[in-house]
């Protein structure tokens, strides 16, 4: 038998409705090619473009031309056997109202996930915080559906875009700079300046993370029941959170302890009435 | 700061050869190269602020070259900014349509270099004043340039430099306005600018500063001005890169 009348043999074998063994056959190689093109394509695009973007972006685009491509492909398929998808248009209808309310909510992140990736409130390694949920960590990618942060402790989450679009996103790496606080107590009988003034000195000697401009700012904020509470404020680089806050604290101590300036405990004057 | 005596115990600037233990004193801090085999040397080093480094070094040859040198005052206490922030301990006053250069103390950190055939390799960076190495920013939070801060003090000539610490920059500033101004601080790139150096002393590239007119808005532009001196030009250390990948699992 020769391959022509192996091929004609093909398409007489029907298999249904008209569909031929030979149209079927044709049919996956214009879908494994487009496959194929799919998947080169992508690769292509990741290799010579995609270092170009956002990596949220560039995630997203390949997903984009890979699946556009299939698709393409299927209907170039379609088309090519004829087949007639008008009658498919009124169950489909139904059948989409029923789906549409069946996945609201993977619409509803797919869309939010759109509106991410146009407004762009943060991008991949920036750090975010996310008070309404208490999160905080390093975006690492904003996806069709989710988006996932990986937290100070390790580990990943993943939030539903929605939740993620309509929440307060605080980001903690938009400026150069940042600021870190600290509330400390002095004794009613110290002198306010100096407890400034020194430590300031031990800020500027022990902090090499703190910046000399703006220059750390000092507020009595409140005449307490047990001290005056002074308020320090220090500006430090954006990235370098670690080396100013967590230890603040310690050095405003030690320049207290060193001078002998009382942090007072919380004490309270009881007097007897036959005094 | 340590006093002349003291200085003239310290190392200079410059080329030196280990064979067998080379000691390199600068003030608070202490280098060791130590040969601890056939083709390999051991690092040390303690600086003012008692950090130690160790680090191990193969070399292909039975000695080792390496190179003292000035570098731009860009990595302690972290690397983060190619800019620095010079404010003048005194202003200065420009009348309209006038110029004036002066010299101004910058600081600076001493790199030590490893000589491979006619390259030089950025081996480890020291400073010998890290209280006085800090930010600072011009701007604001969110749109500002974080720099290296440092308030500095006028110098006589480029001979005035201060072992180890500061080097002598030149500046000119050109007031092109039609007003007088007064300038107290100047902020620019120093990736530009180049250091040299003459035993202990360093002096850095200028820069000219032109105060002038843009559309409505009063401008100072900031130009690196090469300095011409036939002192010793140091090796450049940012021009290496720290390799970031890491391969490792196999045993």
């Amino acid at each position: 038998m020769s391959p022509i009348e192996f091929l004609q043999g093909l398409s007489e074998m029907e298999i249904i409705g008209g569909l031929t063994v030979l149209s079927l056959l044709l049919g996956g190689i214009i879908m494994a090619a487009g496959i194929i093109v799919a998947k080169i394509t992508k690769i292509l695009f990741f290799k010579y473009y995609a270092p170009t973007l956002p990596q949220d972006t560039a995630k997203n685009f390949g997903k984009i031309i890979y699946f556009g491509i299939i698709a393409i492909s299927f209907f170039i398929f379609s088309s090519s056997q004829g087949f007639d998808f008008s009658g498919l248009l009124v169950a489909g209808g139904i059948f989409a109202v029923v789906i549409g309310f069946a996945t609201q909510s993977v619409v509803s992140n797919l869309i939010s996930g759109i509106f991410l990736m146009i407004e762009k409130p943060a991008k991949h390694g920036d750090t975010i915080q996310i008070p309404d949920m208490g999160i905080s960590g390093s975006l690492l990618d904003i996806g069709t559906f989710s988006s996932r942060i990986r937290k100070f402790d390790g580990t990943v989450i993943r939030i539903p875009n929605e939740k993620f679009f309509t929440s307060n996103i605080r980001s903690l790496t938009a400026s150069t700079v940042r600021r870190a606080e600290a509330m400390v107590g002095i004794a009613y009988k110290d002198d306010i300046e100096n407890a400034i003034s020194v430590i300031k000195n031990e800020i500027k000697l022990s902090m090499p993370f703190v910046l000399r401009i703006p220059e750390p700012e000092f507020r009595v904020e409140e005449l307490g029941d047990s001290s005056v509470n002074i308020q320090v404020l220090v500006w430090h680089p954006r990235d370098d959170w670690s080396q100013a806050q967590p230890i603040l604290l310690t050095v405003i101590k030690r320049a207290l302890d060193k001078s002998g300036i009382e942090i007072p405990f919380p004490q309270r004057v009881v007097w007897d009435a036959k005094d | 700061m340590s006093n002349d005596k003291d200085q003239s115990s310290f190392s200079k600037y410059g080329l030196y050869t280990v064979n067998e233990n080379l000691e390199l004193t600068l003030p608070e801090t202490m280098i060791k190269f130590e040969r601890i085999g056939e083709n390999a040397f051991s690092y040390f080093r303690q600086d003012s602020e008692g950090k130690i480094i160790e680090k191990m070094i193969p070399a292909t040859s039975n000695e080792l070259k390496i190179e003292l040198a000035p570098i731009r005052p860009l990595n302690h206490p972290a690397r983060r900014t190619g800019y620095v922030f010079l404010k003048f301990d005194k202003e200065i006053y420009l009348s309209q349509s006038s110029a004036a250069s002066i010299f101004v103390h910058c600081p600076i950190e001493i790199g030590i270099f490893l000589i491979r055939d006619t390259k030089r390799e950025s081996l480890d960076w020291v400073t010998c004043n890290p209280t006085n190495s800090r930010f600072g920013l011009y701007g604001s939070p969110d749109t500002g340039t974080l720099c290296k801060y440092a308030e500095v003090s006028l110098a006589t000539d480029f001979s005035d430099s201060i072992p180890y610490v500061e080097g002598v920059m030149k500046i000119i500033v050109e007031n092109n306005l039609n007003s007088g101004q007064t300038v107290s601080k100047v902020i620019f790139p120093i990736t530009d600018n180049s250091l040299y150096y003459d035993d202990s002393k360093s002096v850095l590239d200028g820069i000219k500063v032109t105060l002038k007119k843009r559309a409505v808005v009063s401008v100072a532009d900031v130009q690196t001005d090469v300095v011409s001196t036939d002192w010793t030009k140091s090796p450049t250390w940012e021009a290496s890169t720290s390799n970031t990948t890491m391969e490792m699992g196999l045993e």
